[in-house]
């Protein structure tokens, strides 16, 4: 009931706010174009511990360095909930100069009029936009427009537990992994009578259910959807070999079933898992010093390709002089040099390709054991989700027909062939 | 009489508009009522006619939406998922209103007595009414957990086969109806323990002295007089139910494959995963209208049925 208030409470400020933001943002600009060239912004962000930190160190020091612009960090919460809070914002007429969103959300937020069109400043050379990872400038890019500054990149690589490998007798992962190597490992791993598990998944059939699927699809050389975006492709055979790796694990008991609560990493830290496909933000669980892990790309079957979830800056319109305010510090913020200190400080991995030929990268990798093989395993981070508006759709029906094989409800095959016919009748609906 | 009217016009005429307000009785309690009734508009009556506004609207809460007319309820009449999920939410309700309610008014009954410990064992049952959702859903996720949990741990002790619980399309439902029982059980309880107490000595006494066995007694003496605190509790009971939300937001989140998406989590869906605000409104106007139903035959009945003292 409290949760039903809330939400016609938030629809209806919502709409309410629709008919006045466009008005309340051109009042914006004349105030600021007045006030004798110092230009006050705030950027939106969820940042908790280091990452608290490090911003608050980061925007002191842009303010100390340009005169004519004050950034200020203003916390917002849980990233979670960010999209309600800044449309709520945007409603009031007030928005944030610049947010933290994230990616998912990229193609609807390209909806919405106040925000920016960053492509005529990124386009500049100064920017070098191509530096930054390809997979982050897919998920800022929405119908050729570019509506976010990449804020976070991340991907998915194989970590193992040393001993349980040293146990089973396997030898360590290495680059050229097969699948068939993976499945081998996984098994060997696997005992139930010490309930040990040779891999986890995460079987809430959510994106995060999803996304490791498409990691492996696109390894058997399959894609997501058809080139002009209008079909799904995914039930092909490189989809259906995928499935059946996951099916043929999930049936020997070799996959810890995760609730979709992050209990995984609690469960390998104890020692009850072999190997996990998951990202730098688990590392922080896993280096407890219990276990001793390995970080090694993902295995492969014609290739070793990953899949990234980045998030956005994304810049609100408060008037060209904080829209020209916010691309500056935007754009001091992901240079080379600050990228790397960010990523120094809080263990992120830098969103610049070139933060690597730095002098500072190697302490970097000194400092957070394994991360540098999640650094070069961006380069195998070559395809993205759709952008879409109808992605988080297609995301859902899909995620039931994972869990549907991993619970032993239905075959890889009937299952694709069902999820991509819901799939194309929710591409063709009229939006 | 007249010199005095003469002397005071004033009196003879009616006051000011303004004066004639501010001074009457009306005034006064609408002063005093005032905050509530704008708390009450503002975030209740406003945003109620405003989503009933957003449920003849394309909207996507980003952009600025366009009316539609009828079309998300014509759509919400065809959508297959929209009936499955009225389908868990019936299910949930035909199970979860008689079980909490028969359970409680066991636990009322053996609670008002006067025993050793009576405090601690109320306070047991109340615990679990004043533990947040969140707490309650990670406690079950933890105790059903198929591989870890405390459950399937004594299942296994007693040689019972092992269950997937909150992991099984068949089971998720009914764990998900263990644990709200559980964790509403305490108010139920308590509704039915002050009823209890409410109930006259003598009558009990008359009775006794009559010749009534206990369960007669319980059966024909305390059984209706307890009436209108059963009314009242199916009532709230099945409110509660048909908005189910919180529990399967912190535990299933409507999974797996689907088997708990009841109404209200697939309106959060609509809403605010897939951003469709408009359809989502429509839907929340589809349940207030079948809640209001349900209450009026509920209330229809229970005049009938349930006998008041006074």
């Amino acid at each position: 009931m409290k949760r039903l208030i809330l939400l016609i409470v938030v629809c209806a400020m919502v709409v309410v706010g629709c008919g006045g933001s466009s008005s309340s943002s051109g009042g914006g600009s004349s105030s600021n174009t007045s006030s004798g060239g110092h230009v006050n912004i705030t950027i939106w962000h969820g940042y908790t511990d280091v990452e608290a930190t490090a911003i608050k160190k980061l925007t002191q020091e842009f303010n100390a360095t340009h005169k004519n612009i004050t950034v200020t960090p203003q916390f917002y919460g849980n990233s979670d909930y960010a999209l309600q809070k800044v449309l709520a914002a945007i409603a009031g007429g007030k928005p944030p100069d610049i947010s933290y969103l994230y990616g998912s959300w990229a193609a609807n937020i390209a909806t919405n009029p106040t925000t920016v069109d960053l492509s005529k400043y990124v386009k500049s050379p100064s920017w070098n936009w191509t530096d930054f990872w390809q997979a982050a400038r897919n998920v800022a890019t929405v119908n050729g427009k570019i509506i976010g500054i990449p804020a976070l990149i991340d991907n998915l690589a194989l970590v193992y537990n040393k001993k349980l490998f040293q146990q089973a007798g396997i030898s360590p992962p290495t680059a050229n992994w097969t699948w068939q190597d993976f499945e081998n490992a996984a098994l060997k791993l696997t005992n139930p009578s010490k309930k040990q598990f040779g891999w986890a998944y995460v079987n809430d059939a959510s994106e995060d259910t999803v996304w490791r699927f498409w990691a492996m699809l696109w390894q058997a050389g399959g894609s997501i959807l058809s080139a002009d975006g209008k079909q799904a492709a995914f039930d092909s055979p490189a989809g259906v070999k995928a499935l059946t790796l996951l099916q043929t694990l999930a049936k020997q008991n070799a996959i810890y079933l995760d609730n979709g609560s992050d209990n995984y990493t609690g469960v390998f830290a104890s020692g009850h898992i072999g190997m996990l496909w998951t990202g730098p933000w688990d590392l922080s669980q896993i280096n407890t010093g219990k276990v001793q892990y390995g970080v090694q790309i993902l295995p492969g079957d014609l290739n070793h390709q990953t899949i990234s979830g980045p998030d956005n800056w994304v810049v609100f319109n408060n008037g060209s002089a904080r829209v020209n305010a916010a691309v500056e510090f935007l754009k001091w913020f992901t240079s080379p040099a600050i990228d790397l200190k960010w990523a120094t400080m809080t263990g992120d991995l830098p969103i610049r390709q070139s933060a690597t030929k730095q002098a500072g990268y190697a302490a970097f990798v000194k400092k957070y054991p394994g991360i540098g093989v999640w650094v070069q395993n961006l380069s195998n981070a070559t395809q993205s989700r759709p952008v879409t508006t109808t992605y988080p759709k297609v995301s859902t029906v899909v995620g039931q027909a994972v869990q549907s094989v991993l619970l032993g409800k239905a075959d890889p095959q009937q299952a694709l062939s069902n999820a991509a016919k819901q799939v194309n009748g929710i591409l063709s609906a009229p939006s | 009489m007249t010199a005095l009217a003469e002397r005071s016009p004033a009196t003879r005429h009616r006051p000011p508009l303004f004066k004639r307000i501010a001074g009457s009785e009306h005034f006064a309690g609408w002063a005093f009522v005032m905050p509530a009734v704008v708390l009450i508009a503002v975030f209740m009556l406003i945003p109620i006619g405003w989503s009933l506004l957003l449920s003849l609207q394309a909207n996507n809460l980003l952009a600025p939406g366009h009316y539609v007319g009828l079309a998300n309820y014509k759509a919400l009449a065809k959508d297959a998922q929209f009936k499955s999920a009225i389908g868990h939410t019936f299910v949930y309700t035909v199970i979860f209103v008689p079980v909490s309610i028969t359970g409680a008014l066991a636990l009322a009954v053996a609670l008002n007595r006067k025993i050793r410990g009576i405090r601690f064992y109320r306070l047991a049952v109340f615990i679990p009414l004043v533990t947040s959702t969140v707490a309650t859903g990670i406690l079950f996720l933890w105790l059903l957990d198929p591989t870890f949990g405390l459950v399937n741990y004594l299942l296994h002790e007693v040689g019972l086969p092992q269950q997937q619980f909150l992991q099984d399309p068949n089971q998720a439902l009914y764990c998900i109806v263990a644990m709200t029982v559980w964790s509403w059980l305490g108010f139920d309880v308590i509704i039915y323990l002050a009823a209890l107490q409410g109930i006259p000595e003598d009558l009990l006494e008359a009775s006794q002295m009559d010749g009534a066995s206990r369960w007669s007694t319980f059966r024909s003496v305390v059984l209706p007089l307890l009436g209108p605190a059963t009314l009242f509790l199916v009532v709230w009971s099945t409110i509660n139910a048909l908005q189910l939300f919180d529990e399967i937001y912190v535990t299933t989140r409507g999974g797996p494959l689907g088997s708990t998406t009841v109404i209200v989590y697939y309106l959060y869906q609509q809403a605010f995963q897939f951003f469709n605000a408009g359809y989502g409104a429509a839907i929340a106007y589809v349940l207030f209208v079948a809640v209001l139903i349900v209450t009026l035959i509920q209330l229809w009945i229970g005049r009938r049925r349930v006998y008041y003292t006074s």
